[in-house]
């Protein structure tokens, strides 16, 4: 018998008995939107928790860091080489990892260009924070600059309150925050943009500098801009070293007053591209550093030419998935990293268990209703056991009996599956709305979904529903398929 | 009864000469408790092709179990069925859901459609299971109710058709993958004197006109005197009169 006629035959049967079909069935759709309900809430709790992090950044970017110069200087003039945990210029450079081992390398441009050269590295962003003098509309305070990638992925410069990112890593352009246009008396952040923005030095060492930078021949980091802009200003002021266009102003992101911390990337106030960051500390080096950096030239530890390099850098990745792929790379290439997806390794752990747990709930549910059909199916065979006779009689297989008591079953399981799973969904909107409305709303909250429904998990539901009803329905099917057709036909 | 004549070709030994279906030495033991009945007693007929044979006995005489087992429903204790010269005994099960299917059709006294389908669905089950689909399927279906003369009826529940209607419908059914014998446990049990000539009237017809077989289970003398070529009696398992001529033409 082709099967389209046995699936004719089951849905006939299920129409003859409306009422008894739409109560099991109602067994069924209780059970599978108890679990869509359960999984989805689970699901939603951990991507809910996963997103925020993700927006902060804390997956698809680590740190990586190199060996410091001052480092270098001090192990070759007689100190231990691998003490750079005690080390009391190492600070903060140097986070005390298990497992890590310490840098080897300079992190310098080299450093920079090959780190990027590993699948699934996006872009290498150095930090290079500084804290200068800063001058615009006429107030002066120090603040903390830090230089950016541009273009930038990074979920900080997502949001503006006014214009935009700085255009090209050349541009005297900079972004500041929303919180410094305050403390700079602009009343609106739109008021700052195209305002200028100054960078404080002391006038003779800033004239020593060029010169002495412009002998020795680094040219890799002149700006002819630079010069012009000096130029300019020089006549107002000795002072001004650089001089910036405000471009940008970042959006200040809600229960985070003071900045907050977005990434691994510095907490500045300031951004000036990586370019024009990395040409200030060149210029106006830290004298400590200097002394490094003379030290280690002078004892070998690097060549002339070589630059101290940076103290680290943020690598951003495509996906966290190829995250530790990229961090036994820099280890490899001899550098330290560190991410914050160790720590929370053991958070999906706690997911899984949650999401077993809850799906588990709606399992027992479903577990019940499944007695329901195995019910309905030995009622409706007792019933119909003159008609299965006749089936066989006229030649029916008992296979074929088996099949559309099979069938019957398994359609009980889809329409259940299907109705469960819609039946979830709308669970999971009402109670989204009403969380909006009585809990989060009056607290100022915007509107979160907490629910997430990925479609293994409705397919997923479905299909289970479907394998439980056959289940269910192989005990009655095989009674079904042995009845003795002359038995049957006596039957009244 | 008035004429009663040996017929050679029907004696278990004489079945050589090829009747189309048969039992040889078929018994039939049901157990009831400790004790055992026989249904059955080794039971030996033969009936040929385009003969229409009743059996005739009064209940617990064995004749429906003997009917059952001809039509593959059951299977004998010992013994054997033949069929176009084949036993059915070492057949599967499917091989007997296979039997009943293409090689015999019955129809019974309570007529056993089903009773939330149609006429033409009744018949149009037996087709599927016969394998035939779609337009075809169709076509069948209405050519059969329209040979048993219900072409105006297509589309009636049994509970709307008289009970000669409903018989019809069942002999429909009962040939609609075209087998070769047709089994009847008392067709005309439910319905009046009228009604049961029509039905036993068209029987008669498909024997004369297409070669069918009939092998008719009746506990009613005159109707079987009446329709049937031969009448084989029976008696507690055992066929105690055979080869009744009682049809003159």
């Amino acid at each position: 018998m082709p099967f389209l006629d046995i699936l004719q035959l089951s849905l006939r049967n299920l129409r003859e008995a409306k009422l008894r079909a739409t109560l099991t069935t109602m067994g069924v759709i209780v059970g599978v939107a108890v679990i869509v309900t359960m999984v989805s809430f689970g699901l939603g709790l951990q991507r809910n928790t996963v997103e925020r992090f993700k927006a902060l950044d804390l997956f698809n970017e680590l740190t990586v860091y190199g060996q410091s110069v001052a480092n270098l200087a001090m192990s070759r003039s007689g100190g231990n080489q691998n003490t750079n945990r005690v080390d009391e210029n190492g600070r903060r450079q140097r986070p005390l990892l298990p497992n890590s081992k310490p840098a080897t390398r300079i992190l310098d441009e080299a450093a920079v260009a090959e780190i990027e050269t590993i699948p699934g590295v996006v872009y290498v962003e150095p930090v290079i924070v500084f804290t200068p003098f800063v001058r615009s509309n006429g107030r002066v305070f120090t603040e903390l600059v830090a230089g950016a990638s541009v273009p930038n992925e990074s979920s900080r410069f997502k949001e503006f309150a006014a214009g935009s990112m700085i255009s090209s890593s050349d541009a005297a352009e900079v972004v500041v925050t929303e919180q410094w246009t305050q403390s700079f008396g602009y009343e609106k952040p739109a008021d700052a943009l195209g305002k200028t923005l100054e960078f404080l030095a002391p006038p003779e060492k800033k004239k020593d500098e060029r010169e002495e930078e412009k002998d020795s021949g680094a040219s890799f980091f002149g700006i002819p801009l630079d010069e012009e802009e000096s130029g300019e200003d020089a006549g107002k002021d000795a002072l001004v070293a650089r001089s910036f266009r405000i471009v940008g102003v970042l959006k200040e992101q809600k229960g985070q007053q003071g900045g907050g911390f977005r990434g691994l990337t510095a907490n500045a106030s300031i951004f000036v591209s990586l370019k024009a960051a990395r040409d200030w500390t060149t210029e106006y080096r830290n004298p400590m550093t200097e002394v490094a950096l003379e030290l280690a030239r002078s004892q070998g530890a690097i060549d002339e030419k070589q630059a101290e390099g940076f103290v680290s850098a943020t690598v951003r990745v495509t996906d966290p998935v190829v995250l530790t792929n990229v961090r036994t790379r820099l280890t490899e290439l001899g550098f330290q990293s560190f991410s914050i997806m160790d720590q929370l390794e053991q958070l999906r752990t706690v997911f899984l268990i949650i999401n077993a747990t809850l799906g588990l709930l709606g399992g027992i549910s479903l577990l019940v209703a499944s007695f329901g059909i195995a019910n309905t199916m030995i009622m409706s065979i007792l019933e119909r056991t003159r008609e299965i006779g006749i089936m066989k009689a006229i030649g029916a297989e008992d296979g074929e009996i088996r099949l559309i008591f099979f069938v019957e079953a398994a359609v009980i399981g889809f329409v259940g599956g299907v109705i469960g799973v819609l039946t979830a969904w709308g669970i999971d909107g009402l109670s989204n709305r009403l969380a909006y409305r009585y809990i989060l709303k009056p607290q100022n909250a915007s509107y979160v979904d907490f629910f997430y429904i990925p479609s293994y998990l409705w397919l997923g539901a479905i299909a289970f529903a479907v394998l439980v009803s056959i289940i269910a329905a192989l005990y009655p099917a095989s009674r079904a398929a042995r009845i003795d057709p002359v038995k049957a036909l006596r039957h009244d | 009864m008035s004429t009663q004549v040996e017929h050679s070709n029907l004696h278990p030994s004489a079945l050589s000469s090829h009747p189309l279906i048969g039992a040889r030495e078929v018994a039939k033991i049901y157990r009831m408790g400790q004790t055992e009945v026989a249904a059955l007693d080794h039971v030996s007929m033969g009936v040929d092709e385009g003969e229409f044979v009743a059996i005739q006995g009064t209940s617990g005489s064995g004749k429906s179990t003997l009917l059952n087992l001809l039509g593959g429903l059951d299977r004998p204790t010992s013994g054997e069925v033949i069929f176009d010269g084949r036993s059915l005994a070492p057949f599967s099960k499917k091989e007997m859901a296979r039997y009943r299917r293409r090689s015999v059709g019955m129809i019974f006294q309570g007529f056993n459609l089903i009773m939330t389908m149609t006429a033409v669905e009744n018949v149009r089950l037996a087709l599927a299971f016969g394998g035939l689909r779609g337009r075809e399927r169709d076509a069948r279906a209405e050519e059969l109710l329209a040979r048993v003369g219900l072409e105006g009826r297509l589309d009636h529940r049994p509970a709307e058709l008289s009970g000669g209607e409903q018989q019809r419908v069942s002999i429909a059914r009962a040939l609609a993958n075209r087998p070769r014998v047709l089994l009847a446990d008392e067709p005309t049990g439910n319905l009046d004197s009228t009604r049961a000539h029509e039905i036993l009237g068209l029987l008669r017809a498909m024997v004369d006109r297409d070669r069918l077989t009939v092998i008719m289970v009746t506990h009613d003398q005159e109707l079987a005197a009446s329709f049937a070529d031969r009448i084989i009696f029976m008696k507690d398992g055992k066929i105690i009169e055979r080869n009744a001529e009682v049809r003159s033409n």
